[in-house]
């Protein structure tokens, strides 16, 4: 679409692409490591965040997109997710009945 | 995909009647559809509310007929309690869903929000047709619990877990009743995901040239802000309903607790939670009354700027506090769970923005307000209605800051004192916001004016009649009348009957008053008086500057150029004391922001 | 410049022309995946609201075999996916036919991995209500979440066919192929977020 994409040809996509392998190769190799189910988690979601940031930004070319957009599609999306968040911590009491404790 | 095609072959009209009336992809035409598509759920939702207050306030007597709708459910004629609260899910449900979405978003935003950017249609015609299909499937499969299995759900427009995902054994209607519910809502879901992808598209995407933002009428901004909330809100009530679904059909436990019992047997059912459900429900719930309530701000002030003959105090002011509303609606979902048992501190986290919130509406209100002073208002059906929608829109909001605070509205949730506060706020002022739509537009849907002594007298005894009806419900909530009781027979509430009595007196006079409204629009439209011009109420939007009705596409084969803010009133032009938007016409007025 | 820019509207001297220069029909994908985004994460929140809740979660898998090669294949099917969009702004109408075959090859290959999966899961005696290793939520959520996701890759790989299909027979152009792939990202996108939440995290230690 835009010349930038034109330009860069088909490396830069390569280039993503093995980023995202090697990080989805990093989500293995954490999973195996001996750190406790909220470490992993934590660790886990961080590198998907920036795979998926990755993917968004050069596999669906939101980079190459005016900025305007970027930061439409970018507020927009994490600001409602952000607003589903709000559960949690309803989610300890399934166990014990008060909020916070485990 | 193809509407790429469907786009070329626009400009010739469709000439079989299934694709000119049925199957049609004009959206004035999906636009009209929605409408009676809410007229008729309004007037079952209507009969509905009649037959529970006449219950409430004579708790014995028989409705002659109703035997007819349930053998079971209302044997000679009196329903049982079970019967009652299934009844007033479905009156909920139709009314929330099928009447005040679809008519102030999806009819008149269908209509109106293509011709009001001066384009010829919306981007997406086939997800448009689908959009109002798909919702009147949703219509059907909900009505259809009225006949199959053991009637419909009794657990509420809100369907609480776990009463809604654990069976028959919960009740009447909780087995095929709950599933028909979640299937019509989810259908519903999708219907509104189409119908908001094309307005959000229509209102970036199509504007004419000339047509910046600012220049945007407040009405399709309202439309615009009230997509942008349906995108998100729907696209999570959809996966709920599957995932109450399976926990029906398949017997999952999602929103079912271990060793849960029910009418003294203990559930199959382990290990899900009761209060995730209501986060998902309200996380749509909240947003979804603004969806119903925000159009309802574009459209009274559209009529009243164009009555008033001046514009708003400030354009920008009341679309920035539309987004911002918006943006809140996400933040507060949880005030309607402060004594679900959730977390104290999430009370307070929800209770704060919820305060917040109360800003933007205060500042919408008060821009109205203060623009209306001192103008000298064009009294007309639809100016009554307007003014009609913010005097309920206040009366009723007024209760939400109180509601707001989880030390107050642990007294008064599950009590009449709500019922009250969201009838006005979001049943009532909606309402009146449809109504003053009606009668605003019709000149232009159908080339025939309303009449406007029905129109007047439809309005003095709604609006009174509205007032009789649910300031009492206040009243009551205070006096500890709870909420979804079919019948008040403890000791304390003895004493309230006499104003159950009222309310249920004044509630069929009011309804009663809806058949004025009926019979003026289906009269009016094929005996009304004929539209003196294009232009009746010398209006200055682009809708108003084409033919009446409106021509296949909108602007006959013309592209519009705008030249003016929206509201051009109050100056001296060639026509009178306004410009319309097309008018290349210049004159000199305060407002202009170029 | 392409002629992207005049899809929608019938001249663009008499519109404004599309918000942010973007097609109008990828606009709408974009919004359609804004709104998919929330239905994904609506039943991740879910799965992740109940398996925070629920003690002794279930942790059966025992091989990360399958679900490497399953990532692998999507990963790399969004590469092709790419290829065959820069083919088709080239011009180069074979190749990004192919390629976009090749896209929709490689999805079929992972739907068929997957569903081989499920029926594994299911001899081992994996329901929606009930499996051998813990609480029946864990069948629920996963069968769930994954099926979503499942349905998500069989729409997309009908949707490839008859892109490519009608691409090849010139109904479709380069901007189809471009529309369509954002959805195909978007599948890929919400593959990186299932592999760690409800793969990597049950994994038996
Ligand atoms: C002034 C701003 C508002 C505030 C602070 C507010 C606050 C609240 C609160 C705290 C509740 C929960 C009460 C309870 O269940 O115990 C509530 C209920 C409700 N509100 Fe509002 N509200 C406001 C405006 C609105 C508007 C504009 C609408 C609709 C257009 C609306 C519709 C509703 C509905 C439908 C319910 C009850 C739902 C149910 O339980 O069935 N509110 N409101
Ligand atoms: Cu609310």
């Amino acid at each position: 679409m835009t010349t930038a994409q034109e330009h860069n040809g088909i490396g830069k996509d390569l280039i993503v692409y093995v980023c995202l392998l090697a990080l989805a190769g990093v989500q293995f190799v954490i999973a195996y490591q001996n750190i406790d189910a909220s470490q992993m988690l934590t660790r886990m979601l961080v590198v998907a965040c920036v795979e998926a940031g990755l993917a968004a930004l050069f596999f669906m070319h939101l980079w190459t997109e005016k900025r305007g957009f970027l930061l439409f599609v970018a507020v927009f999306t994490i600001a409602v997710l952000l607003g589903l968040q709000y559960g949690w911590t309803d989610s300890y009491r399934m166990v014990t009945g008060a909020p916070f404790s485990h | 995909m193809h509407d790429v095609a469907a786009h070329a072959a626009h400009h010739a009209p469709p000439t079989s009647f299934i694709r000119k009336h049925v199957f049609s992809l004009d959206h004035k035409v999906i636009g009209k559809q929605y409408y009676a598509l809410a007229l008729v759920a309004a007037f079952v939702g209507m009969f509905l509310s009649w037959f529970m207050r006449i219950h409430l306030a004579w708790n014995d007597t028989a409705i002659p007929g109703l035997q007819l709708l349930s053998k079971t459910g209302a044997p000679g004629g009196v329903m049982t309690p079970e019967y009652y609260l299934q009844l007033m899910t479905m009156h909920g449900t139709i009314m929330v869903f099928f009447v005040l979405t679809t008519a102030p978003f999806a009819a008149f935003g269908n209509y109106f929000l293509p011709i009001q950017v001066g384009a010829e249609d919306m981007p997406f015609p086939h997800f448009n047709m689908m959009s109002f299909w798909v919702t009147f499937v949703a219509f059907l499969v909900l009505m259809s619990s009225f006949i199959l299995g053991d009637g419909p759900t009794l657990g509420g427009w809100t369907q609480y877990a776990p009463l809604n995902a654990v069976g028959s054994v919960a009740g009447p209607g909780q087995g095929l009743g709950v599933v028909l519910w979640a299937t019509s809502i989810g259908l519903f879901c999708v219907g509104q995901l189409l119908g908001s992808l094309n307005f959000i598209t229509t209102t970036l995407d199509l504007r004419v040239k000339g047509m910046s933002l600012m220049r945007l009428p407040l009405t399709a901004w309202a439309w615009f802000i009230t997509s942008c909330m349906g995108l998100t809100a729907f696209a999570v009530l959809m996966p709920a309903c599957i995932l109450v679904i399976l926990d029906h059909v398949a017997g999952t436990s999602f929103f079912v607790a271990s060793n849960l019992v029910i009418n003294d047997q203990v559930q199959p059912h382990s290990g899900g939670s009761t209060l995730l459900w209501q986060h998902l429900f309200w996380f749509f719930g909240h947003p979804e009354v603004y969806i119903a309530i925000v159009p309802g701000l574009g459209i009274v002030s559209h009529i009243l700027i164009t009555n008033m003959r001046k514009p708003m105090l400030s354009h920008r002011t009341l679309i920035y506090s539309m987004g911002a509303l918006a943006v809140l609606s996400y933040m507060v979902y949880g005030h309607h769970m402060f004594v679900s048992g959730m977390n104290p501190f999430s009370s307070l986290a929800f209770s704060f923005p919820t305060l917040v919130i109360t800003i933007p509406s205060t500042i919408v209100v008060l821009v109205q307000v203060f623009s209306l002073y001192g103008s000298k208002l064009r009294i007309n059906s639809a100016s009554l209605f307007s003014l009609g929608f913010i005097s309920m829109f206040v009366a009723g909001g007024v209760s939400g800051f109180f509601l707001a605070q989880p030390s107050i509205d642990i007294m008064l949730h599950a009590t009449y004192f709500v019922v009250g506060h969201f009838h006005m706020v979001m049943g009532v002022a909606a309402m009146f916001g449809i109504f003053a739509g009606t009668y605003f537009w019709f000149p232009k849907m159908t080339g025939r004016m309303m009449n406007e002594t029905l129109g007047k007298a439809h309005f003095w005894l709604s609006f009174v009649g509205a007032y009789c009806i649910f300031m009492p419900f206040h009243y009551l909530g205070l006096a500890g009348n709870v909420r979804r009781y079919s019948s008040f027979v403890d000791d304390f509430l003895q004493p309230l009957i006499p104003v159950h009595r009222f309310i249920t007196v004044a509630a069929l006079l009011t309804g009663a008053a809806q058949l004025i409204f009926l019979y003026n629009l289906i009269h009016s439209r094929f005996w009304g008086k004929l539209a003196p011009n294009d232009n009746p109420w010398e209006a200055t939007s682009l809708e108003w500057s084409t033919a009446t009705p409106p021509p296949f596409d909108n602007f006959g084969g013309k592209h519009p150029v705008v030249y003016h803010d929206p509201y051009q009133y109050g100056v001296q032009s060639s026509v009178g004391d306004y410009v319309m938007q097309t008018s290349p016409e210049q004159v000199k007025t305060e407002s202009d922001e170029q | 410049m392409s002629q992207a820019d005049l899809t929608i509207g019938h001249s663009t001297t008499q519109t404004l022309g599309p918000a942010f220069s973007i097609p109008t029909k990828k606009f709408a994908m974009w919004l359609f995946i804004i709104a998919d985004t929330m239905t994904f994460a609506a039943c991740l929140v879910v799965y992740g609201f109940l398996r925070n809740g629920t003690p002794n979660w279930p942790r059966p898998f025992h091989s990360i075999t399958n679900v490497a090669i399953m990532t692998f294949i999507l990963l790399t099917s969004s590469l092709t996916m790419l290829i065959g969009l820069r083919s088709a702004r080239a011009g180069d109408k074979g190749a990004a036919f192919r390629w976009t075959m090749i896209t929709a090859a490689l999805g079929i290959v992972f739907a068929f991995l997957h569903i081989r999966e499920w029926l594994e899961l299911i001899d081992h005696g994996m329901t929606l209500l009930k499996n051998p290793w813990g609480t029946g939520l864990f069948g629920a959520s996963f069968f769930s979440i994954t099926g979503l996701h499942l349905t998500h890759v069989t729409c997309g790989i009908i949707a490839l066919l008859v892109v490519g299909v009608r691409y090849k027979g010139g109904r479709y152009n380069a901007d189809d192929i471009e529309v369509l792939g954002l959805y195909w990202h978007f599948v890929d996108l919400v593959w990186m977020f299932v592999v760690p939440l409800v793969y990597l995290l049950n994994l038996a230690h």
